[in-house]
Protein backbone atom coordinates (compact mmCIF):
# COMPACT_ATOMS: atom_id res chain seq x y z
CA UNK A 1 0.00 0.00 0.00
CA UNK A 2 1.63 3.55 -1.56
CA UNK A 3 1.43 6.12 0.84
CA UNK A 4 1.99 9.82 -0.40
CA UNK A 5 4.78 10.46 1.63
CA UNK A 6 8.63 11.45 0.70
CA UNK A 7 9.63 10.50 4.35
CA UNK A 8 12.98 8.52 4.57
CA UNK A 9 13.06 6.29 7.61
CA UNK A 10 16.89 7.42 9.33
CA UNK A 11 18.24 6.85 13.00
CA UNK A 12 19.75 10.69 13.29
CA UNK A 13 19.07 13.49 15.54
CA UNK A 14 16.69 15.80 12.86
CA UNK A 15 14.65 12.46 12.55
CA UNK A 16 14.05 12.41 16.18
CA UNK A 17 13.09 16.31 16.62
CA UNK A 18 9.54 16.89 17.13
CA UNK A 19 7.91 17.44 13.92
CA UNK A 20 6.55 20.91 15.24
CA UNK A 21 10.50 22.28 15.65
CA UNK A 22 11.11 21.21 12.20
CA UNK A 23 7.94 23.35 11.04
CA UNK A 24 9.27 25.86 13.32
CA UNK A 25 12.99 26.30 11.64
CA UNK A 26 11.06 26.02 8.00
CA UNK A 27 8.74 28.63 8.79
CA UNK A 28 11.19 30.94 10.49
CA UNK A 29 13.90 30.55 7.48
CA UNK A 30 11.60 31.25 5.32
CA UNK A 31 9.81 34.38 7.05
CA UNK A 32 13.13 35.75 7.62
CA UNK A 33 15.00 35.32 3.90
CA UNK A 34 11.65 36.99 2.60
CA UNK A 35 11.67 39.90 5.41
CA UNK A 36 15.74 40.58 4.46
CA UNK A 37 16.26 41.62 0.42
CA UNK A 38 19.57 39.77 1.25
CA UNK A 39 21.39 37.34 -1.05
CA UNK A 40 23.61 36.92 2.73
CA UNK A 41 20.79 36.31 4.69
CA UNK A 42 19.40 33.99 2.34
CA UNK A 43 22.75 31.95 1.88
CA UNK A 44 23.31 31.77 5.57
CA UNK A 45 20.22 29.83 5.82
CA UNK A 46 20.60 27.78 2.71
CA UNK A 47 23.94 26.77 4.08
CA UNK A 48 21.94 26.02 8.00
CA UNK A 49 19.62 24.31 5.50
CA UNK A 50 21.89 22.16 4.02
CA UNK A 51 23.50 20.80 6.69
CA UNK A 52 20.92 19.84 8.29
CA UNK A 53 19.45 17.81 5.11
CA UNK A 54 23.37 16.29 5.32
CA UNK A 55 23.30 15.47 8.92
CA UNK A 56 19.90 13.98 8.41
CA UNK A 57 21.04 11.92 5.70
CA UNK A 58 19.05 13.00 3.09
CA UNK A 59 20.94 14.91 1.42
CA UNK A 60 20.29 12.87 -2.02
CA UNK A 61 17.25 12.80 -1.89
CA UNK A 62 17.16 16.96 -1.59
CA UNK A 63 18.83 16.98 -4.55
CA UNK A 64 16.17 15.50 -6.36
CA UNK A 65 13.73 17.63 -4.47
CA UNK A 66 15.29 20.49 -6.43
CA UNK A 67 15.83 18.61 -9.41
CA UNK A 68 11.97 19.44 -9.80
CA UNK A 69 12.64 23.42 -9.49
CA UNK A 70 15.32 23.43 -11.51
CA UNK A 71 13.36 24.45 -14.84
CA UNK A 72 11.76 27.31 -12.47
CA UNK A 73 14.64 28.15 -11.49
CA UNK A 74 16.33 28.44 -14.75
CA UNK A 75 13.95 30.86 -15.89
CA UNK A 76 14.14 33.31 -13.25
CA UNK A 77 17.52 33.71 -14.05
CA UNK A 78 16.35 34.33 -17.87
CA UNK A 79 13.22 36.28 -17.61
CA UNK A 80 15.47 38.64 -14.97
CA UNK A 81 18.62 38.81 -16.31
CA UNK A 82 16.86 39.98 -19.39
CA UNK A 83 14.02 41.77 -18.55
CA UNK A 84 13.91 43.06 -14.75
CA UNK A 85 12.62 46.80 -14.85
CA UNK A 86 16.30 47.84 -12.88
CA UNK A 87 18.21 46.63 -15.19
CA UNK A 88 21.22 48.96 -16.45
CA UNK A 89 24.49 47.47 -16.38
CA UNK A 90 25.38 44.66 -19.15
CA UNK A 91 27.24 41.80 -18.31
CA UNK A 92 27.31 39.51 -20.77
CA UNK A 93 25.78 38.41 -24.09
CA UNK A 94 24.80 34.95 -24.97
CA UNK A 95 22.67 34.25 -28.66
CA UNK A 96 22.06 38.12 -28.85
CA UNK A 97 20.68 38.87 -26.18
CA UNK A 98 22.08 40.64 -23.14
CA UNK A 99 21.53 39.83 -19.30
CA UNK A 100 22.00 42.64 -16.87
CA UNK A 101 23.64 42.59 -13.17
CA UNK A 102 20.70 44.04 -11.12
CA UNK A 103 18.61 41.53 -12.80
CA UNK A 104 20.81 38.57 -12.06
CA UNK A 105 21.69 39.44 -8.80
CA UNK A 106 17.76 40.22 -8.08
CA UNK A 107 17.23 36.46 -9.70
CA UNK A 108 19.80 34.95 -7.83
CA UNK A 109 17.67 36.81 -4.27
CA UNK A 110 14.43 35.02 -5.81
CA UNK A 111 16.59 31.70 -6.35
CA UNK A 112 17.98 31.54 -2.75
CA UNK A 113 14.83 32.23 -0.90
CA UNK A 114 12.75 29.39 -3.34
CA UNK A 115 15.98 26.80 -2.26
CA UNK A 116 15.76 27.71 0.89
CA UNK A 117 12.17 27.06 0.95
CA UNK A 118 12.47 23.63 -0.26
CA UNK A 119 15.36 22.47 1.77
CA UNK A 120 14.30 23.88 4.80
CA UNK A 121 10.50 22.42 4.05
CA UNK A 122 12.53 19.26 2.28
CA UNK A 123 14.10 18.39 5.83
CA UNK A 124 10.82 18.22 7.47
CA UNK A 125 9.08 16.34 5.01
CA UNK A 126 12.01 14.29 4.13
CA UNK A 127 12.80 13.32 7.83
CA UNK A 128 9.02 13.43 9.32
CA UNK A 129 6.73 10.80 8.91
CA UNK A 130 3.56 12.94 7.69
CA UNK A 131 1.09 10.62 10.87
CA UNK A 132 3.72 12.04 13.15
CA UNK A 133 3.58 15.76 11.93
CA UNK A 134 -0.33 15.20 11.69
CA UNK A 135 -1.13 13.99 14.95
CA UNK A 136 1.97 16.75 16.98
CA UNK A 137 -0.16 19.37 14.99
CA UNK A 138 -3.61 17.95 16.84
CA UNK A 139 -1.79 17.26 19.78
CA UNK A 140 -0.93 21.10 19.88
CA UNK A 141 -4.12 22.32 19.22
CA UNK A 142 -4.84 22.07 15.55
CA UNK A 143 -8.43 20.91 15.17
CA UNK A 144 -8.83 16.90 14.61
CA UNK A 145 -11.20 17.55 11.90
CA UNK A 146 -8.71 19.10 10.03
CA UNK A 147 -6.14 17.21 10.98
CA UNK A 148 -8.57 13.76 9.90
CA UNK A 149 -8.53 15.42 6.52
CA UNK A 150 -4.52 16.18 6.39
CA UNK A 151 -4.02 12.32 7.47
CA UNK A 152 -6.59 10.46 5.31
CA UNK A 153 -5.69 12.13 2.36
CA UNK A 154 -2.49 10.75 2.46
CA UNK A 155 -3.55 7.01 2.49
CA UNK A 156 -6.91 7.81 0.64
CA UNK A 157 -5.63 9.39 -2.38
CA UNK A 158 -3.39 6.29 -3.23
CA UNK A 159 -6.52 4.35 -2.49
CA UNK A 160 -8.11 6.40 -5.02
CA UNK A 161 -5.51 5.64 -7.44
CA UNK A 162 -5.82 2.16 -7.04
CA UNK A 163 -9.53 2.08 -7.57
CA UNK A 164 -8.91 3.94 -11.11
CA UNK A 165 -6.89 1.36 -12.14
CA UNK A 166 -9.19 -1.24 -11.02
CA UNK A 167 -12.51 0.50 -12.89
CA UNK A 168 -9.75 1.12 -16.17
CA UNK A 169 -9.04 -3.22 -16.39
CA UNK A 170 -12.62 -3.68 -15.90
CA UNK A 171 -13.64 -1.56 -18.83
CA UNK A 172 -11.22 -2.28 -21.00
CA UNK A 173 -11.80 -5.87 -20.44
CA UNK A 174 -15.40 -5.21 -21.90
CA UNK A 175 -13.92 -3.63 -25.01
CA UNK A 176 -13.33 0.01 -23.62
CA UNK A 177 -10.16 1.53 -25.49
CA UNK A 178 -7.81 2.88 -23.45
CA UNK A 179 -5.32 3.95 -25.40
CA UNK A 180 -4.96 5.06 -28.78
CA UNK A 181 -5.24 9.07 -30.38
CA UNK A 182 -6.52 11.36 -28.23
CA UNK A 183 -9.63 11.45 -29.00
CA UNK A 184 -10.01 7.73 -27.62
CA UNK A 185 -8.39 8.28 -24.76
CA UNK A 186 -11.05 11.91 -24.23
CA UNK A 187 -13.69 9.29 -24.19
CA UNK A 188 -12.22 6.43 -21.90
CA UNK A 189 -11.47 9.11 -19.33
CA UNK A 190 -14.86 10.10 -19.61
CA UNK A 191 -16.34 6.33 -19.32
CA UNK A 192 -14.10 6.36 -16.06
CA UNK A 193 -15.20 9.30 -14.17
CA UNK A 194 -18.70 8.29 -13.83
CA UNK A 195 -17.88 4.91 -11.70
CA UNK A 196 -14.92 6.35 -10.21
CA UNK A 197 -17.09 9.58 -8.88
CA UNK A 198 -19.61 7.71 -7.67
CA UNK A 199 -17.58 5.46 -5.99
CA UNK A 200 -15.71 7.45 -3.69
CA UNK A 201 -19.08 9.35 -3.39
CA UNK A 202 -20.40 6.32 -1.56
CA UNK A 203 -16.82 5.06 0.15
CA UNK A 204 -16.21 8.72 1.29
CA UNK A 205 -20.07 8.60 2.93
CA UNK A 206 -19.65 4.93 4.39
CA UNK A 207 -16.35 6.49 5.51
CA UNK A 208 -18.16 9.21 7.42
CA UNK A 209 -20.57 6.81 9.21
CA UNK A 210 -17.92 4.31 10.02
CA UNK A 211 -15.83 7.19 11.97
CA UNK A 212 -19.02 8.93 13.23
CA UNK A 213 -19.82 5.46 14.70
CA UNK A 214 -16.38 5.52 16.43
CA UNK A 215 -16.97 9.14 18.21
CA UNK A 216 -15.41 11.08 15.48
CA UNK A 217 -17.82 13.99 16.23
CA UNK A 218 -17.94 13.54 20.06
CA UNK A 219 -16.89 17.28 21.78
CA UNK A 220 -14.61 16.90 24.95
CA UNK A 221 -11.07 15.88 26.10
CA UNK A 222 -8.90 13.67 23.18
CA UNK A 223 -5.99 11.66 24.04
CA UNK A 224 -3.68 9.86 22.19
CA UNK A 225 -2.45 6.45 22.34
CA UNK A 226 1.29 8.36 20.70
CA UNK A 227 2.42 11.00 21.89
CA UNK A 228 4.49 12.80 20.18
CA UNK A 229 7.49 13.69 23.02
CA UNK A 230 8.91 17.24 23.32
CA UNK A 231 12.79 16.67 24.40
CA UNK A 232 15.11 19.10 26.21
CA UNK A 233 16.42 19.44 22.58
CA UNK A 234 13.08 20.40 21.26
CA UNK A 235 12.62 22.90 23.94
CA UNK A 236 16.12 25.03 23.33
CA UNK A 237 15.78 24.56 19.57
CA UNK A 238 12.17 26.42 19.74
CA UNK A 239 13.55 28.98 22.15
CA UNK A 240 16.42 29.94 19.45
CA UNK A 241 14.27 29.99 16.55
CA UNK A 242 11.63 32.17 18.56
CA UNK A 243 14.62 34.74 19.50
CA UNK A 244 15.98 34.89 15.85
CA UNK A 245 12.48 35.60 14.54
CA UNK A 246 12.43 38.06 17.07
CA UNK A 247 15.32 39.96 16.75
CA UNK A 248 14.98 39.56 13.15
CA UNK A 249 11.82 41.52 12.68
CA UNK A 250 12.23 44.16 14.90
CA UNK A 251 15.94 44.57 13.07
CA UNK A 252 13.65 44.89 10.28
CA UNK A 253 11.20 47.12 11.81
CA UNK A 254 14.29 49.51 12.55
CA UNK A 255 15.76 49.45 9.01
CA UNK A 256 11.94 50.09 7.93
CA UNK A 257 12.22 53.11 10.30
CA UNK A 258 15.76 54.64 9.48
CA UNK B 1 -47.30 -12.13 15.10
CA UNK B 2 -47.77 -12.22 19.12
CA UNK B 3 -47.68 -9.27 21.01
CA UNK B 4 -43.89 -9.32 22.77
CA UNK B 5 -43.49 -7.72 26.14
CA UNK B 6 -41.05 -4.67 25.55
CA UNK B 7 -40.59 -3.70 29.40
CA UNK B 8 -37.71 -5.68 30.76
CA UNK B 9 -35.64 -5.57 27.03
CA UNK B 10 -32.39 -4.42 26.63
CA UNK B 11 -33.51 -2.74 23.30
CA UNK B 12 -37.59 -1.79 22.79
CA UNK B 13 -39.20 -1.24 19.40
CA UNK B 14 -42.66 0.08 19.37
CA UNK B 15 -44.37 1.13 15.97
CA UNK B 16 -41.38 2.50 14.52
CA UNK B 17 -41.78 3.91 11.00
CA UNK B 18 -39.33 5.69 9.17
CA UNK B 19 -38.91 7.59 5.82
CA UNK B 20 -35.77 8.88 4.20
CA UNK B 21 -35.72 12.54 3.06
CA UNK B 22 -37.10 12.90 -0.36
CA UNK B 23 -38.01 9.44 -0.61
CA UNK B 24 -41.49 8.25 -1.53
CA UNK B 25 -41.73 5.37 0.84
CA UNK B 26 -41.33 4.43 4.09
CA UNK B 27 -38.01 2.16 4.81
CA UNK B 28 -39.54 1.05 8.08
CA UNK B 29 -42.96 1.00 8.81
CA UNK B 30 -44.38 0.23 11.95
CA UNK B 31 -41.99 -2.23 13.32
CA UNK B 32 -42.32 -3.31 17.15
CA UNK B 33 -39.49 -6.03 18.27
CA UNK B 34 -37.85 -6.49 21.62
CA UNK B 35 -34.52 -7.93 21.93
CA UNK B 36 -33.18 -9.07 25.37
CA UNK B 37 -29.67 -8.83 27.03
CA UNK B 38 -27.14 -11.13 25.42
CA UNK B 39 -29.49 -12.59 22.51
CA UNK B 40 -28.49 -12.75 19.09
CA UNK B 41 -30.56 -11.71 16.43
CA UNK B 42 -30.42 -12.54 12.85
CA UNK B 43 -32.44 -9.33 10.14
CA UNK B 44 -32.99 -10.78 7.02
CA UNK B 45 -35.00 -9.80 4.05
CA UNK B 46 -34.77 -9.30 0.29
CA UNK B 47 -32.78 -5.59 -1.09
CA UNK B 48 -35.16 -2.94 0.09
CA UNK B 49 -36.40 -4.59 2.67
CA UNK B 50 -35.05 -1.96 5.41
CA UNK B 51 -32.46 -4.48 7.19
CA UNK B 52 -29.37 -1.52 7.31
CA UNK B 53 -31.99 1.25 7.73
CA UNK B 54 -33.49 -0.83 11.10
CA UNK B 55 -29.45 -0.83 12.06
CA UNK B 56 -29.08 2.97 11.84
CA UNK B 57 -31.96 3.57 13.60
CA UNK B 58 -30.81 1.37 16.76
CA UNK B 59 -27.21 3.16 16.13
CA UNK B 60 -28.49 5.98 16.41
CA UNK B 61 -27.42 7.18 12.76
CA UNK B 62 -31.06 7.64 11.86
CA UNK B 63 -31.90 10.75 12.70
CA UNK B 64 -28.48 12.06 13.62
CA UNK B 65 -26.35 11.09 10.28
CA UNK B 66 -29.39 10.63 8.06
CA UNK B 67 -32.59 12.53 8.87
CA UNK B 68 -35.91 12.17 7.49
CA UNK B 69 -39.00 11.62 9.43
CA UNK B 70 -38.69 9.08 12.18
CA UNK B 71 -42.07 7.68 14.35
CA UNK B 72 -42.40 5.08 16.74
CA UNK B 73 -40.04 4.95 19.96
CA UNK B 74 -36.90 3.02 19.72
CA UNK B 75 -34.93 2.57 23.25
CA UNK B 76 -32.57 0.91 24.59
CA UNK B 77 -32.20 0.37 28.34
CA UNK B 78 -35.07 2.33 28.73
CA UNK B 79 -33.74 5.21 27.13
CA UNK B 80 -34.67 6.66 23.60
CA UNK B 81 -31.97 6.17 20.89
CA UNK B 82 -32.79 9.48 18.93
CA UNK B 83 -32.67 11.97 21.59
CA UNK B 84 -29.47 10.17 23.52
CA UNK B 85 -26.16 12.24 23.60
CA UNK B 86 -23.43 10.39 20.85
CA UNK B 87 -21.29 9.61 23.56
CA UNK B 88 -23.26 7.49 25.12
CA UNK B 89 -24.95 5.86 22.68
CA UNK B 90 -21.07 5.46 20.91
CA UNK B 91 -20.75 3.20 24.60
CA UNK B 92 -24.00 1.37 24.34
CA UNK B 93 -23.86 0.40 20.70
CA UNK B 94 -21.33 -0.40 18.05
CA UNK B 95 -21.84 -0.69 14.30
CA UNK B 96 -19.95 -2.63 11.69
CA UNK B 97 -20.86 -1.95 7.95
CA UNK B 98 -21.00 -3.99 4.95
CA UNK B 99 -17.56 -2.68 3.10
CA UNK B 100 -14.72 -3.33 5.07
CA UNK B 101 -11.93 -1.12 2.92
CA UNK B 102 -14.53 2.47 3.58
CA UNK B 103 -15.08 1.80 7.34
CA UNK B 104 -11.55 2.06 8.48
CA UNK B 105 -10.66 5.52 9.35
CA UNK B 106 -8.19 6.20 6.72
CA UNK B 107 -6.05 8.26 8.63
CA UNK B 108 -4.09 5.63 10.65
CA UNK B 109 -0.69 4.40 9.46
CA UNK B 110 -1.04 1.18 11.66
CA UNK B 111 -3.57 -1.38 12.67
CA UNK B 112 -2.70 -0.82 16.19
CA UNK B 113 -3.35 3.21 15.68
CA UNK B 114 -6.75 2.39 13.67
CA UNK B 115 -8.28 0.50 16.90
CA UNK B 116 -6.70 3.53 18.91
CA UNK B 117 -8.79 6.09 16.82
CA UNK B 118 -12.58 5.63 18.88
CA UNK B 119 -10.69 5.27 21.83
CA UNK B 120 -9.11 8.58 21.65
CA UNK B 121 -11.76 10.27 20.44
CA UNK B 122 -13.48 9.22 23.65
CA UNK B 123 -10.81 10.42 25.55
CA UNK B 124 -9.82 7.25 27.03
CA UNK B 125 -6.80 7.34 29.14
CA UNK B 126 -3.72 5.94 27.79
CA UNK B 127 -3.05 2.92 30.08
CA UNK B 128 -6.62 2.02 29.47
CA UNK B 129 -6.29 2.30 25.59
CA UNK B 130 -3.37 -0.16 25.30
CA UNK B 131 -5.14 -2.55 27.38
CA UNK B 132 -8.22 -2.35 25.30
CA UNK B 133 -6.60 -2.38 22.18
CA UNK B 134 -3.99 -5.42 22.82
CA UNK B 135 -7.03 -7.20 24.27
CA UNK B 136 -9.32 -6.63 20.88
CA UNK B 137 -6.10 -7.59 18.92
CA UNK B 138 -5.39 -10.57 20.03
CA UNK B 139 -9.16 -11.57 20.30
CA UNK B 140 -9.37 -11.36 16.49
CA UNK B 141 -5.79 -12.61 15.74
CA UNK B 142 -4.67 -9.12 14.90
CA UNK B 143 -1.97 -8.91 17.05
CA UNK B 144 0.84 -10.29 14.55
CA UNK B 145 -0.49 -7.29 12.23
CA UNK B 146 -0.28 -4.43 15.36
CA UNK B 147 2.22 -2.68 12.97
CA UNK B 148 1.09 -2.97 9.61
CA UNK B 149 -0.60 -0.99 7.37
CA UNK B 150 -4.26 -1.13 7.82
CA UNK B 151 -4.98 -1.06 3.56
CA UNK B 152 -2.38 -4.10 3.62
CA UNK B 153 -4.77 -6.52 5.63
CA UNK B 154 -7.04 -8.61 3.28
CA UNK B 155 -10.93 -8.38 3.34
CA UNK B 156 -11.01 -10.69 6.05
CA UNK B 157 -8.89 -9.40 8.31
CA UNK B 158 -10.39 -5.78 7.88
CA UNK B 159 -13.77 -6.90 8.55
CA UNK B 160 -12.07 -8.14 12.15
CA UNK B 161 -9.80 -5.20 12.60
CA UNK B 162 -13.05 -3.35 11.59
CA UNK B 163 -14.95 -5.21 14.44
CA UNK B 164 -12.69 -5.29 16.95
CA UNK B 165 -12.16 -1.28 16.63
CA UNK B 166 -15.59 -1.68 17.78
CA UNK B 167 -15.36 -3.69 20.57
CA UNK B 168 -12.48 -1.46 21.86
CA UNK B 169 -15.02 1.05 22.65
CA UNK B 170 -16.88 -1.72 25.16
CA UNK B 171 -20.31 -1.56 23.51
CA UNK B 172 -23.12 -3.36 25.09
CA UNK B 173 -24.68 -4.14 21.80
CA UNK B 174 -22.76 -4.98 18.20
CA UNK B 175 -24.98 -4.22 15.37
CA UNK B 176 -23.29 -6.28 12.07
CA UNK B 177 -24.47 -5.13 8.83
CA UNK B 178 -23.73 -7.61 6.22
CA UNK B 179 -20.49 -7.48 7.33
CA UNK B 180 -19.36 -10.79 5.26
CA UNK B 181 -21.44 -9.31 1.77
CA UNK B 182 -17.82 -8.53 0.27
CA UNK B 183 -15.35 -11.22 1.57
CA UNK B 184 -14.19 -14.29 -0.33
CA UNK B 185 -15.24 -18.02 1.86
CA UNK B 186 -12.13 -17.31 3.23
CA UNK B 187 -12.76 -14.10 4.58
CA UNK B 188 -16.48 -14.90 5.62
CA UNK B 189 -15.02 -17.80 7.84
CA UNK B 190 -12.97 -15.38 9.55
CA UNK B 191 -15.08 -13.26 10.24
CA UNK B 192 -17.88 -15.65 11.97
CA UNK B 193 -15.13 -17.25 13.77
CA UNK B 194 -14.83 -13.55 15.24
CA UNK B 195 -18.51 -13.28 15.84
CA UNK B 196 -19.05 -16.63 17.55
CA UNK B 197 -16.67 -15.27 20.03
CA UNK B 198 -19.07 -12.46 20.60
CA UNK B 199 -21.60 -14.60 22.46
CA UNK B 200 -19.42 -15.85 24.95
CA UNK B 201 -18.77 -12.39 26.16
CA UNK B 202 -22.02 -11.54 27.08
CA UNK B 203 -22.41 -8.50 24.30
CA UNK B 204 -26.26 -8.15 22.44
CA UNK B 205 -25.60 -9.02 18.85
CA UNK B 206 -27.42 -8.39 15.67
CA UNK B 207 -27.12 -9.28 12.42
CA UNK B 208 -27.62 -8.65 9.16
CA UNK B 209 -26.78 -11.58 7.04
CA UNK B 210 -27.37 -13.41 4.03
CA UNK B 211 -25.35 -16.53 4.59
CA UNK B 212 -28.28 -18.47 6.09
CA UNK B 213 -25.92 -21.44 6.97
CA UNK B 214 -24.03 -19.26 8.90
CA UNK B 215 -26.18 -17.40 10.64
CA UNK B 216 -28.44 -20.26 12.09
CA UNK B 217 -25.89 -21.61 13.76
CA UNK B 218 -25.55 -18.15 15.57
CA UNK B 219 -28.43 -16.56 16.47
CA UNK B 220 -31.28 -16.86 18.70
CA UNK B 221 -34.18 -15.22 17.03
CA UNK B 222 -34.40 -13.76 13.64
CA UNK B 223 -36.70 -11.11 12.30
CA UNK B 224 -37.71 -11.34 8.91
CA UNK B 225 -38.41 -7.75 7.13
CA UNK B 226 -40.25 -7.45 3.80
CA UNK B 227 -41.10 -3.64 2.17
CA UNK B 228 -39.89 -1.92 5.88
CA UNK B 229 -42.67 -4.27 7.63
CA UNK B 230 -41.96 -6.85 10.44
CA UNK B 231 -42.96 -9.83 8.83
CA UNK B 232 -42.36 -12.36 11.47
CA UNK B 233 -39.57 -12.41 14.42
CA UNK B 234 -39.01 -15.65 15.71
CA UNK B 235 -36.46 -18.72 15.95
CA UNK B 236 -34.96 -19.89 12.72
CA UNK B 237 -36.23 -22.92 12.36
CA UNK B 238 -39.70 -21.47 12.64
CA UNK B 239 -39.11 -18.62 10.44
CA UNK B 240 -37.61 -20.84 7.52
CA UNK B 241 -40.28 -23.81 7.90
CA UNK B 242 -42.68 -20.98 6.56
CA UNK B 243 -44.71 -21.93 3.82
CA UNK B 244 -44.37 -18.52 1.68
CA UNK B 245 -40.73 -17.94 3.06
CA UNK B 246 -39.62 -18.21 -0.64
CA UNK B 247 -42.51 -15.36 -1.49
CA UNK B 248 -40.65 -13.00 0.57
CA UNK B 249 -37.25 -13.25 -1.85
CA UNK B 250 -35.16 -14.45 0.65
CA UNK B 251 -34.13 -17.83 0.38
CA UNK B 252 -33.18 -20.49 2.94
CA UNK B 253 -30.33 -22.70 3.99
CA UNK B 254 -29.54 -25.35 1.82
CA UNK B 255 -30.20 -28.23 4.71
CA UNK B 256 -33.98 -26.68 4.93
CA UNK B 257 -34.02 -27.01 1.39
CA UNK B 258 -32.90 -29.95 0.81
CA UNK B 259 -35.07 -31.25 3.44
CA UNK B 260 -38.02 -29.43 2.55
CA UNK B 261 -37.64 -31.73 -1.00
CA UNK B 262 -37.15 -34.78 0.81
CA UNK B 263 -40.33 -34.35 2.78
CA UNK B 264 -38.26 -34.41 6.33
CA UNK B 265 -39.38 -32.82 9.44
CA UNK B 266 -38.01 -32.41 12.74
CA UNK B 267 -40.68 -34.32 15.39
CA UNK B 268 -41.20 -31.26 16.50
CA UNK B 269 -42.82 -30.60 13.24
CA UNK B 270 -39.75 -27.95 11.97
CA UNK B 271 -37.65 -28.27 9.01
CA UNK B 272 -34.04 -28.72 10.26
CA UNK B 273 -31.40 -25.59 9.49
CA UNK B 274 -27.73 -26.55 10.25
CA UNK B 275 -25.81 -29.29 9.52
CA UNK B 276 -26.09 -30.85 12.77
CA UNK B 277 -30.14 -30.73 12.58
CA UNK B 278 -30.25 -32.42 9.61
CA UNK B 279 -27.34 -35.13 10.66
CA UNK B 280 -29.13 -35.89 13.51
CA UNK B 281 -32.50 -36.34 11.47
CA UNK B 282 -30.78 -38.33 9.06
CA UNK B 283 -29.28 -40.43 11.81
CA UNK B 284 -32.31 -41.03 12.84
CA UNK B 285 -34.25 -41.99 9.55
CA UNK B 286 -31.23 -44.61 9.34
CA UNK B 287 -32.07 -45.83 13.04
CA UNK B 288 -35.10 -46.88 11.55
CA UNK B 289 -34.79 -48.66 8.33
Amino acid sequence: MKVLSLYVERDTFIHKLEPVTKLLYALVSIVITFLFPSITVGAVFVVISLFLAISAKVFKRMILLLNVVLIILLSIVIIQGLFYSKNATPVFKLWGLTFYKEGLLYSLLLIVRVVDMIISFGVLILTTRPSDLVDDLVQKGLSPRFGYVLASVLQIIPQMLSTTSTITDAQRSRGLETEGNLLQRFSAFFALLGPLVLNSLVEARERAMAIEIRGFGVEGKRTFVREIPETKADRWIKVALYVVFTVAVVWRIVLWIM
Amino acid sequence: MDNVSTLSAKISIEHLTYRYPFAKNRSLEDITLSIDAGQSIGIIGRNGAGKSTLCYTLSGLIPRFFHGKIEGSIKIDGEDVPTMSVEKLIRKVGLVLQNPFSQISGAKMTVYEEVAFGLENLGIEKDEMHERIDTVLKQFDLYKKKDENPFELSGGQLQRLAIASVLALQPEILILDEPTSQLDPRGTTEVFEAISQLKTLGITVIIVEHKFEKLVEYVDKIALLNDGKLVEYDTAEKIFSMPQIEDYGVGQPIYTALCKRMGLKKPNGYYPVSFNETVTLLNGLKMYE
